[in-house]
């Protein structure tokens, strides 16, 4: 793929290579000096440092669970699922429903609800029904939305894409009403209660609900690894990836394996969805757009269709839009521009991401 | 006989399905209010239209009971069976649902915190204003008495061949129509092209003139879309490059004629028509500024660089570090509009005027452009880059020009946009103005100047008037653009080339062979 692309684009003299390198090296001189302002500064202490580092690795795992999903599609279609955050935004939902089911249920035995009396069965049951929704949600939009446009150029299923999404977003405004919800996390899961190391004199709070997330994301990531990468199903999966036609005279069933494909994406989306809930508290109906769309900024920071990339990427990009603004010495606001610079900078530098893209040859 | 049956009961579970999730978006009570007053039915409720709302679910039975019949169109006995079990399917689904909606009310649960729409009268009027048994009961039996007349009704037009009969009428009246002589001579007169597009510009001209306050405006929104989606036209259309971050143009427009002319946040208070030059060509200038790294990057890619770029815009513009210089979240108040020998033309109709002068230079360009070597080298590009570049077309000389222009017509935009407003602001500049521009192109039909036009009017034009409509305005539209996808990709009026396109590719793909294909793995 990087083969080809620099065959077309360089010249003799390799201009473009040039500019490249002398950009890149302006471009990091500035980033040390600032760097080096900000801490010779003294603006943050260590233990700011690592609360950012700490955040943004908990967002990060987030963020590498959406852009698997973004990323298993990609592999499979050479479509970029526009309406993936819609899915987790669903999910979310769903949790959250669940969570308010289980909280106005009573048990006699402790006197509290279903929520604080079994937390642990409250959040499974919360983590199993929106990864069930957005799974469904995810076959669904296959069916409706890609599976008719399936040849088409490309432009047309992105663009079915964008429509999903916008329908999605809208359906969710309409259905649950445009107000911000709070979910409702178990007693033990309230989100300013967790370890606290002491760093430098102060006091960092390593929450529960993000080491739950963070672990949980690890978790599902290893899991989905094992299962593209060692299992007969996985096998057939990269087959359709790499080529339908043969994959369909080998005995795969094409459809059914991209139909999966969606529904695998949703139950990461879904799961994603439930960790932003409860991680982040508030969710609404625009709530799956942004990390959506950083989401893709992580896959393709990893290098799109490769699932170890979608899991670096989205930690690198978690840590460094959280670190970004403050060692860059730059408003809180702009962590979106940091991040979506990061997905510029990397499709010109880069374009093939940190690990590398694993496409077929069909798509280059 | 049990395919049928599957099928109807397939067909029938999914009209269930779309219709609980009609009544969970609250659009049957919009509809109902609709049909209702459109016949001036009697309600019941007083939350809704509950007779429109009997209609509303009878028109819908009647529908799924002449898809139904569509599985065997021979046998009656057959339609009815297949539109009963159809019928059946629809009822219960439907009637289960506003039973669960009705008890759950009943006992006293406030739904509404979790679903908008459901709040009690709406649940009152989901039930016709009824006890809860007596409401799902005749939702129940509407659908399925319904459902039979309408599968009834398909198989009787179907075999006493009532739509061909239409059908050679509409024929017979078309031919006599275009057998008149004036027709014929009109057709064959060399200049009847102009003749239609003289007639067409008359009436754009005079329109502005019979509307009023309100309809000039609203047609001046459209007008920017249409210059706008002209000027997408040659970015995605011509030259292929789906760029979804068009908006940024549209700010930059926007906000060079806010800061130049309005007092506050830079002092500087220049005169319009200065200013909307240095607009265009700062817009122009931006993006072969954002061309030159982004334009290497395949289709895709592309998308959601841009995408990137206008979001990256948007918070700039928003943020507190910019707002000395931008306005921030407040945005620019009392932008200056354009005078002509001392008369301010600040008023609706004058600014409609203006936009179809715009409209009408835009059109110009792109023809001009379209029909030149350049616009050639764009289609070239489009179709094939590699075989572009080595016919010897510079393709990133000609995708910057691409670039380059679309966003000269975005910044055009976005000036009149701004001055119409005397006022801009982040809220302007979402993400789904670029989108709004891209779906008016897609619906129109990629490519040709006709096919914007009506783009702009079906999505920006239509909402106003169904206003009633409003608050289900995206969902429609994030609907239709997939349905769209799906039945006519190439648009309302496509450019013929486009159409030819897309028909090919769609026989280019093979399927792969039913019998080699068995179980995965």
């Amino acid at each position: 793929m990087s083969k080809t692309l620099s065959q077309n684009t360089a010249g003799p003299i390799n201009t473009f290579l040039i500019v490249q390198v002398i950009i890149s090296i302006l471009f990091i001189a500035f980033l040390t000096w600032r760097l080096y302002t900000v801490i010779d500064s003294g603006a943050y202490g260590p233990d700011t440092w690592l609360r950012f580092a700490i955040s943004g690795l908990i967002i990060g795992s987030v963020y590498s669970v959406i852009a698997i999903g973004y990323t298993l599609v990609y592999g499979i279609l050479f479509m970029i699922n526009f309406a993936h955050g819609e899915v987790m935004m669903l999910g979310a939902f769903a949790g959250y429903f669940v969570f308010e089911a289980l909280k106005s249920i009573p048990v006699e035995a402790t006197g509290l609800s279903f929520l604080d009396s079994y937390q642990i069965v409250s959040v499974i049951l919360a983590f199993l029904a929106g990864m069930f929704i957005s799974a469904v949600v995810g076959y669904f939009l296959e069916r409706i939305a890609y599976r008719p446009l399936r040849g088409a150029p490309r432009l047309i299923p992105l663009i079915s894409a964008i429509g999903a999404s916008i329908f999605l977003q809208n359906a969710a405004q309409v259905t649950f009403g445009p107000k911000r919800r709070t979910y409702i996390n178990p007693a033990s899961l309230q989100r300013s209660v967790g370890w606290r190391i002491p760093v430098a004199g102060e006091e960092v709070i390593l929450t529960y609900t993000g080491v739950l997330t963070f672990v949980l994301s690890i978790l599902l990531m290893v899991t989905l690894y094992i299962l593209v990468m060692r299992t007969r199903y996985g096998r057939s999966m990269r087959a359709v990836a790499e080529d339908k036609q043969t994959a369909a005279l080998m005995g795969i069933n094409v459809d059914r394996v991209i139909s999966n494909t969606f529904v695998i994406s949703g139950v990461m989306g879904g799961a994603a969805g439930v960790m932003w809930g409860i991680h982040n508290g508030i969710i609404y109906h625009y709530v799956g757009f942004i990390p959506g769309l950083k989401a893709f900024t992580a896959a393709v920071l990893g290098g799109i269709g490769n699932i170890p990339g979608a899991m670096i990427g989205g930690m690198i990009l978690g840590v460094v839009e959280s670190l970004g603004p403050a060692a860059l010495g730059i408003d809180f606001q702009l962590k979106d521009v940091i991040a979506f610079s990061i997905l510029v900078l990397v499709l010109i530098f880069r374009p093939s991401g940190i690990i590398g893209e694993v496409l077929s040859e069909e798509k280059v | 006989m049990r395919d049928q049956l599957k099928a109807s009961a397939r067909s029938g579970l999914i009209f269930g399905v779309v219709i609980i999730f009609l009544m969970l978006f609250g659009l049957t009570k919009t509809l109902s209010d609709i049909l209702g007053e459109l016949f001036n039915l009697q309600s019941i409720t007083r939350t809704g239209n509950s007779g429109g709302l009997m209609l509303l679910f009878a028109l819908l039975a009647w529908w799924a009971g002449s898809r139904a019949a569509k599985e065997d169109k021979e046998n009656w006995k057959a339609v009815l069976r297949n539109g009963a079990v159809s019928g059946l399917v629809i009822g219960s689904i439907t009637a289960l649902f506003t039973f669960l909606v009705g008890s759950l009310d009943g006992a006293d649960i406030e739904m509404r915190t979790y679903l908008a729409q459901l709040d009690r009268p709406s649940v009152q009027f989901l039930l016709y204003g009824r006890s809860i048994i007596a409401g799902a009961l005749m939702t129940f039996f509407i659908f399925l008495i319904f459902n039979l007349v309408g599968a009834l009704a398909s198989y009787i037009l179907e075999t006493r061949h009532a739509g061909g009969y239409l059908q050679k009428k509409y024929l017979q009246i078309k031919d006599r129509i275009s057998g008149t002589s004036i027709v014929v001579r009109y057709k064959e007169h060399p200049q009847s092209k102009w003749i239609g597009y003289g007639i067409l510009l008359a009436g754009t001209l005079l329109m502005p003139q019979f509307l009023g306050k309100y309809w000039n405006y609203a047609m001046g929104t459209v007008g920017i879309y249409v210059i706008m989606g002209l000027g997408l036209n040659i970015v995605v259309g011509l030259a292929g490059l789906l760029d979804l971050g068009y908006v940024a143009f549209f700010a930059i427009g926007a906000y060079t004629v806010g800061l130049l002319t309005a007092p506050a946040p830079i002092p500087i208070q220049w005169s319009f028509w200065p200013v909307l030059v240095i607009s265009i060509l700062l817009a122009a200038f931006a993006g072969i500024l954002l061309g030159i790294p982004v334009l290497r990057m395949r289709g895709d890619y592309l998308a959601i660089v841009t995408l990137g770029f206008g979001e990256i815009i948007r918070v700039l513009i928003r943020s507190d570090m910019m707002s000395p210089y931008l306005g921030g979240p407040q945005g620019v108040r009392d932008i200056g509009g354009p005078s002509l020998f001392g008369i301010s033309l600040s008023n609706e109709r004058a600014y409609l005027y203006l936009i179809i002068l715009g409209i009408l230079l835009a059109i110009l360009l792109t023809n001009f452009l379209q029909k030149s070597r350049v616009g050639r080298a764009w289609m070239a590009m489009r179709e094939d880059e590699t075989v572009a570049q080595a016919m010897g077309i510079n393709t990133l000389y000609y995708k910057l020009m691409a670039f380059a222009t679309g966003a000269a017509f975005a910044g055009f935009g976005g000036v009149l946009f701004a001055a119409r407003n005397q006022y801009t602001g982040p809220a302007d500049h979402t993400l789904m103005v670029s989108i709004n521009v891209l779906s008016l192109l897609i619906v129109g039909g990629m490519g040709s100047i006709p096919g914007v036009m009506i783009g702009a009017f079906v999505l920006k034009g239509l909402p106003e008037v169904l206003r009633e409509l409003d608050i289900y305005r995206l969902l429609v539209f994030g609907a239709l653009l997939v349905i769209m996808m799906i039945i006519r990709p190439e648009g309302i009026w496509p450019a013929p080339r486009r159409r030819m396109e897309l028909h090919e590719s769609g026989l280019e793909e093979i399927p792969p062979d039913e019998s080699l294909i068995g179980e995965e793995g």
